[in-house]
């Protein structure tokens, strides 16, 4: 069935196809590429690029917190006033996700990462030189914010561009990054607080988010064998630039995604997890002293938390990527998100200290495994085309739960006086999000598989054709295949 | 006018000198008070020791007739009689060493001390036989949080240095400040320097701003809760350092940022451009080729590994 000659062993969509039970998902049309991806070689370095970019872009706003009490008495805010500049910076970094979609489209990854990297930079230093905390709101809030938004989004593209079969892998290294580098930049932070003061250190971290710029300078942008030129420059092969710019503007928030029934599935399922999943880590500390645990020690659970994250989100794309669990990624994701939701709903059985230890285990091998496969499953439904865009658009409405969750989870604590009904509501949420999405995947599948036999028969032959059509056409050049994805790019 | 009244006042403090030989209750070594003794109000505190030591904290706000009373349950042996004396800050108080009787299956001490001034504070302990020793330590409201690692700011900055009184404490009559001069302390008062200093104070809180810093104004800042009996201090380092000190690894980094990604850019060009000559070679490869060859595949897929 498949046309590679080269005799690699790699898991192709075609070939699964025709093996498998009814459960096995077809991947998304925009899969087939049109050329091999890498899936190794420089793709590793690209994937070490990603893993600082969305390190810097996850862990800033919560590290930022360590200058918070400085920044209080110096400025005279309260600590409410305070805490506004992370939940700014998040915001931010979730709504500009279209933005950053449409400078990924157009322009590739490497430019934006490089200059999310410089607004990074820049943003912190500007911030250091700060008296009002408005001027803070802005400079770390909504400039450090928007950079952040344009790494989390380019440094996703990439990988799905340089890896398909080890995507899994890839991705899980990459997402890895969040919980390495919280670890490493807390004590950070601290450490450069007590040295240099909340303004030397914003200086230095505002530095240290330079180094965004050598991520984006490893995103080598991919070089198509057949092209003359590269993709990823400005189209200069458009023959119709003036309809370029339209296609662009309309892409800016694609609302056509809504009729695609697997996204908008993603897209309920995700929302429902963040709003649930963020609360029981803010409070967990709290909750920890509440039931009679040491300050410190309960600090060590999100430590531990954090440290187990760490290891299980390359762990947890290592799984995926194995030939059995890759054409059933969406349930794995599904189950792992209940998993989650369970953790929640058990804690406030737990008491004892070493009770919640093993509570702050399970809380990150099971957060970590989301995670690692939150945006995997977004790229192998949406397929690397529409990738990019898909990924803004999630990340702003994701922007409501996220703002929303921790302070209506405050709020049920303020009213109870009982942390249990926390975890219960956020516990429930959760779950809810992942049995919904195990569901509707096994119906929507389903459903896929009884539409549409003729129509899949049909694109397996024109697969065949096409893939004939390729070998012939670096021969002599024909320029059919590359036109479909040059129309996406344009 | 002003000399007659000085005179009153030296035959009141002598008065009170001599009454001080008459009345036995009176502790011996501290100065004799201003104030009449008997016009301060009563309080009493007690404690009742079962093994070999205890330490009670008592708080004091205003000037006060302590009397402070010990029970010991006694060790093993219940001697009918054992000596037992009082100390202040580790020296016996004079005229203290009595000897108690066993009562009822205990041993009891109890003295009343006058608590004045802030040198009347201290730690006092009564002492039974050799064994038996309960501390009562009197003092201010103290100040709980207490920041122990320094404030930073830069030089011709403002910085704000504060001090809290916890909620669970009686609130302070109000605030003072010093800076450490050596091993004295200065009041720092703000109508000497109103550019300079402003102290903000609330009830519980104080804060101290300092204007256009200068590298002298380092050091260690004394916040002072005054009560009617003493004043607690709080203290508060202060470090002063010029801008210069951060934008030294800040240079640091930026030149690793450029130098790396200057480096990753070259060996990609490097790549590239050896990549270009070996590319050319197998394009003019492949267009020597007829179509539909066998090797046609083969020799396209192997061209796309090398490109990598």
């Amino acid at each position: 069935m498949s046309n590679k000659a080269d005799g690699s062993n790699s898991w192709s969509p075609t070939e699964e196809r025709d093996v498998s039970l009814k459960r096995i998902m077809p991947p998304a049309p925009e899969n087939e590429l049109d050329y091999k991806p890498l899936d190794g070689g420089w793709g590793w370095m690209v994937v070490v690029g990603a893993h600082i970019s969305i390190g810097f872009a996850y862990s800033t706003p919560k590290v930022l917190s360590v200058f918070f009490i400085d920044i209080q008495e110096q400025l005279g805010a309260s600590y409410s006033e305070v805490a506004w500049i992370s939940s700014i910076m998040l915001a931010v970094m979730y709504a500009g996700g279209p933005v950053s979609s449409l400078l990924v489209n157009r322009f590739g990854s490497r430019p934006t990462v490089i200059l999310g990297g410089l607004l990074c930079g820049v943003s912190m230093v500007t911030a250091s030189f700060g008296n009002s905390i408005v001027y803070l709101y802005f400079f770390i809030g909504v400039i450090g914010g928007c950079g952040l938004s344009l790494n989390l989004n380019a440094s996703l593209t990439i990988i799905s561009k340089y890896f398909l079969n080890k995507r899994p892998i890839a991705n899980g290294l990459a997402m890895a990054g969040s919980p390495v580098f919280l670890c490493v930049l807390a004590p950070a932070n601290q450490y450069l607080l007590h040295m240099f003061g909340w303004r030397g250190s914003l200086v230095i971290l505002g530095g240290l988010m330079l180094n965004c710029c050598v991520a984006g300078a490893l995103m080598r942008p991919v070089v198509l064998p057949r092209k003359p030129e590269k993709v990823e420059e400005r189209p200069n092969l458009c023959t119709k630039p003036q309809q370029s710019c339209r296609n662009n503007a309309k892409k800016f928030l694609d609302l056509t995604f809504f009729k695609d029934r697997g996204f908008v599935i993603y897209l309920i399922g995700n929302v429902f997890f963040i709003f649930g999943a963020y609360a029981p880590i803010v409070f967990l500390s709290a909750y920890a002293i509440r039931q009679g645990v040491e300050e410190y020690s309960a600090a060590y659970l999100l430590s531990i938390m954090g440290f187990v994250d760490m290891f299980v989100r390359p762990g947890t794309g290592l799984i995926a990527s194995s030939k059995w669990i890759r054409p059933r990624i969406q349930y794995f994701f599904g189950f792992a998100m209940v998993f989650n939701g369970m953790c929640h709903l058990l804690c406030p059985l737990v008491k004892c200290y070493a009770y919640l230890v093993a509570y702050a285990i399970f809380l990150g091998v099971s957060f970590g495994m989301v995670f690692a496969l939150i945006f995997e499953c977004l790229m192998d439904l949406m397929g690397n085309e529409r990738f990019p865009s898909a990924v803004g658009l999630v990340t702003i409405i994701e922007c409501f739960p996220i703002l929303l969750g921790p302070p209506t989870a405050g709020y049920l604590v303020d009213i109870y006086k009982d942390y249990k009904y926390l975890f219960f509501m956020c516990g429930g949420v959760v779950v809810t999000g992942g049995l919904f999405l195990l569901v509707m995947n096994i119906y929507y599948y389903h459903m896929l598989e009884k539409e549409k036999p003729a129509a899949v028969r049909e694109q397996n032959q024109t697969k065949t054709i096409e893939n004939q059509d390729l070998v012939s056409a670096s021969a002599s050049r024909k320029y059919q295949s590359p036109e479909r994805s040059m129309a996406g790019e344009c | 006018m002003a000399a007659s009244w000085k005179r009153l006042l030296f035959h009141i403090l002598l008065l009170l000198v001599s009454c001080r030989h008459i009345n036995t209750k009176t502790p011996g070594p501290t100065p004799p008070p201003l104030v009449p003794i008997s016009s301060l109000p009563t309080d009493e505190r007690s404690v009742s020791l079962k093994g070999e030591s205890h330490t009670e904290n008592v708080e004091l706000l205003n000037p006060v007739n302590l009397a402070l009373q010990c029970t010991w349950t006694g060790n093993q042996n219940k001697l009918p009689n054992i000596t037992g004396f009082w100390r202040k800050d580790g020296d016996e108080v004079e005229n203290s060493r009595v000897t108690v009787q066993l009562e009822g299956d205990e041993y009891e001490l109890k003295r009343v001390f006058s608590i004045v001034s802030e040198e009347s504070l201290g730690s006092y302990s009564c002492v039974f036989g050799s064994e038996a020793k309960i501390e009562f330590v009197l003092a201010a409201p103290q100040i709980g949080e207490v920041r122990d690692k320094p404030i930073v700011s830069y030089v011709g900055d403002s910085v704000v240095i504060a001090c809290k009184m916890e909620e669970t404490k009686p609130k302070p009559g109000s605030w003072n400040w010093y800076k450490a001069n050596g091993t004295d302390k200065e009041q720092i008062f703000v109508v000497a320097e109103p550019l300079r200093y402003e102290i903000k104070n609330e009830e519980r809180k104080t804060k101290l701003v300092v204007h256009n810093l200068t590298e002298a104004d380092g050091g260690l800042y004394y916040c002072g809760a005054v009560y009617a009996i003493s004043t607690t201090m709080g203290h508060v380092e202060l470090k002063v350092i010029s801008f210069q000190e951060p934008l030294k690894p800040f240079i640091a980094i930026v030149i690793e940022v450029i130098v790396l990604v200057a480096a990753i850019l070259l060996y990609e060009k490097s790549q590239s451009k050896k990549n270009y000559t070996e590319g050319n070679g197998a394009t003019d490869q492949m267009n020597t080729m007829t179509q539909g060859e066998n090797n046609g595949p083969e020799g396209s897929s192997s061209t796309r590994q090398r490109k990598i």
